[in-house]
């Protein structure tokens, strides 16, 4: 009953969202991505399809974070701001079924906006003679959890401040989350026992994005052993799970006037 | 069916603003099958107590109580309500249909239903030629019947509706207003928000008057009529020669074709009549004078 209304939910977010032509985004980048190989080739001696992969994971992977970024934050502030979701939560449909199929209809977006990158970057590879190991499935997944990651955080800001501080918030954790590991081991940070405390707290607390990126071990076709991936996939599980209990907690507590 | 029970809500948005008492201990109730008109200035409090009962928000003190007719936990509450909040806004980019069907998959109807109600609802809003537009297209008086269409596609026992008549035409507002009277007929509580005076006097039986977040009255619509204190008469006569009155007077204008026009208090108006007699005027038409709803509400100061 609960899931229905989720699924409803969800459809019509899902909907809306592919109406707003957001998707047209996958047309630029995939014609950014044919632009760069074609510079590639002129330019480079032998790998081309090395670097038509490096940058077609990376238009992917800032697409998925963009996308994450940019509508995660009016997700909620726009239903609330418009009213919209008073003719949604006037009905039988718990403030968790709202917020839940919010969320996965935008991450819908993400999975056909990831599917669609992601062909453009295999036939583009496939075309100049490239190919893949069975890590590059992992990468992509990645990605979807680290936009998902993301989106949560992004979210959950979202149900605390306006806009704009959602916005900054949320670049400032994902490039935060990105670095922290680089960051913790600076010797300036070695050095200072107090840094590095409040370094490992940050890491302890906050999201790690730097575990998700595989880009190199794809590209370079390094191996990467199996616990990791499946360490890495059970900490972005359990940690969206985290912040979906949160989200529900707020918006539960949340007035909506 | 609804009691609002003692509710106070304050508003206090940081440290440094000085909190808004936007309701100040309220008490009413909705009745059964009840046409209640909610009235108040903008900013008296109503679609605070609107949000209050629906759950938007909580109150600072006090309660809102359902009775069991209308379910036993929330949900079921909420199957039994249609909502519309005030100028609604829908998604955009969603079809009037698509939306209808939205919110009807929400209430918990099946595609067949969803179908059979929209088919009867749609020629009654005069909305149906617009069904598959996307709703950016639409006007305001159409996003309103929308709304309302969305308000009542489930069947629910009670209707809330936050100012459902502003902003429309008075083609508009009159068909609206024929919906509300038809489903109250069919047996649905209706209550509705409005700072219009004249549509709350003309289709509600009971009105609760709310103002700088106070109840001011709740009552029937013609308990508060009879209260209006002004009861003067207008009388119209021909009146041939200039004559000195004795009645006391109000006021008397001189109109076209030797007509004048008196406007005397009730105390005073058989002996004005019995003089213009015997003076061998004509009188024209005696009418008390009628008070407006509208007139009792603006002359009040929180007394009624």
């Amino acid at each position: 009953m609960i899931a229905e209304k989720i699924k409803i939910v969800a459809y019509y977010t899902f909907k809306e969202i592919l109406k707003s032509k957001v998707l047209l985004n996958v047309f630029f980048m995939g014609l950014g991505l044919m632009l760069v190989t074609y510079v590639a080739t002129e330019f480079t001696y032998g790998v081309p399809h090395r670097i038509t992969l490096d940058v077609g994971l990376g238009v992917l992977s800032l697409s998925s974070l963009a996308i994450s970024l940019f509508l995660g934050v009016t997700l909620l502030s726009k239903e609330i701001d418009s009213r919209t979701v008073y003719m949604v939560v006037a009905r039988p449909v718990p403030r968790y079924a709202f917020i839940m199929g919010k969320v996965i209809g935008l991450m819908g977006i993400q999975v056909i906006n990831v599917i669609l990158l992601t062909l453009t970057t295999f036939i583009i590879t496939i075309i100049l003679g490239g190919e893949f190991t069975p890590l590059i499935f992992w990468t992509i997944g990645f990605i979807l959890l680290e936009s998902l990651l993301l989106l949560l955080v992004v979210v959950m800001i979202s149900l605390l401040a306006n806009t704009i501080l959602s916005t900054l918030l949320s670049i400032i954790i994902l490039l935060l989350g990105h670095s922290i590991k680089d960051a913790q081991n600076l010797t300036l940070v070695k050095t200072q026992p107090f840094l590095q405390k409040l370094l490992d707290f940050y890491h302890f607390v906050l999201p790690g994005f730097y575990k998700f990126n595989l880009k190199d071990y794809v590209i370079y076709k390094a191996s990467v052993p199996s616990s990791y991936l499946f360490a890495t996939l059970s900490y972005g599980t359990i940690y969206s799970l985290f912040l979906c209990t949160i989200i529900i907690f707020l918006f539960n507590k949340k007035n909506l006037d | 069916m609804i009691k609002f029970h003692n509710v106070t809500k304050i508003f206090k948005s940081d440290l440094l603003t000085q909190p808004f008492v936007a309701l100040n201990d309220v008490t009413f109730d909705i009745p059964d099958g009840s046409m209640v008109g909610f009235l108040g200035a903008n900013g008296a409090g109503k679609t605070t107590s609107l949000k209050i009962i629906m759950d938007f928000i909580r109150p600072t003190s006090g309660e809102v109580l359902f009775s069991e007719s209308l379910g036993k936990n929330k949900m079921d509450i909420f199957k039994n309500i249609g909502f519309l909040p005030e100028r609604p806004y829908f998604y955009p980019t969603l079809t009037g249909y698509d939306f209808l069907k939205f919110m009807g998959q929400l209430s918990g109807l099946d595609q067949k239903t969803i179908e059979t109600e929209i088919t009867r609802w749609a020629p009654i809003f005069k909305i149906d030629y617009a069904l598959k537009r996307e709703l950016k297209t639409y006007s305001k008086g159409m996003l309103q019947r929308v709304g309302f269409m969305t308000t009542i596609l489930h069947h629910p026992k009670i209707i809330i509706l936050d100012e459902p008549l502003s902003g429309l035409d008075p083609i508009g507002r009159k068909e609206l207003k024929d919906v509300i009277i038809q489903v109250h007929k069919e047996g649905k509580t209706v209550f509705f928000s409005s700072h219009i005076v004249p549509d709350i006097e003309e289709i509600c039986d009971r009105v609760i008057f709310l103002k700088e977040g106070k109840l001011v009255y709740d009552g029937s619509v013609s308990s508060l009529m009879k209260k209006a204190k002004v009861q003067d008469y207008f009388i119209s006569a021909i009146v041939p020669q200039e004559i000195e009155f004795k009645t006391n007077l109000k006021k008397c204008t001189q109109l076209p074709d030797q007509l004048k026009k008196f406007v005397v208090s009730e105390n005073d108006r058989h002996s004005l009549i019995t003089e213009l007699i015997s003076n061998g005027c004509n009188i024209v038409s005696v009418e008390m004078q009628k008070v407006s709803l509208e007139e009792i509400f603006y002359n009040s100061k929180g007394d009624l």
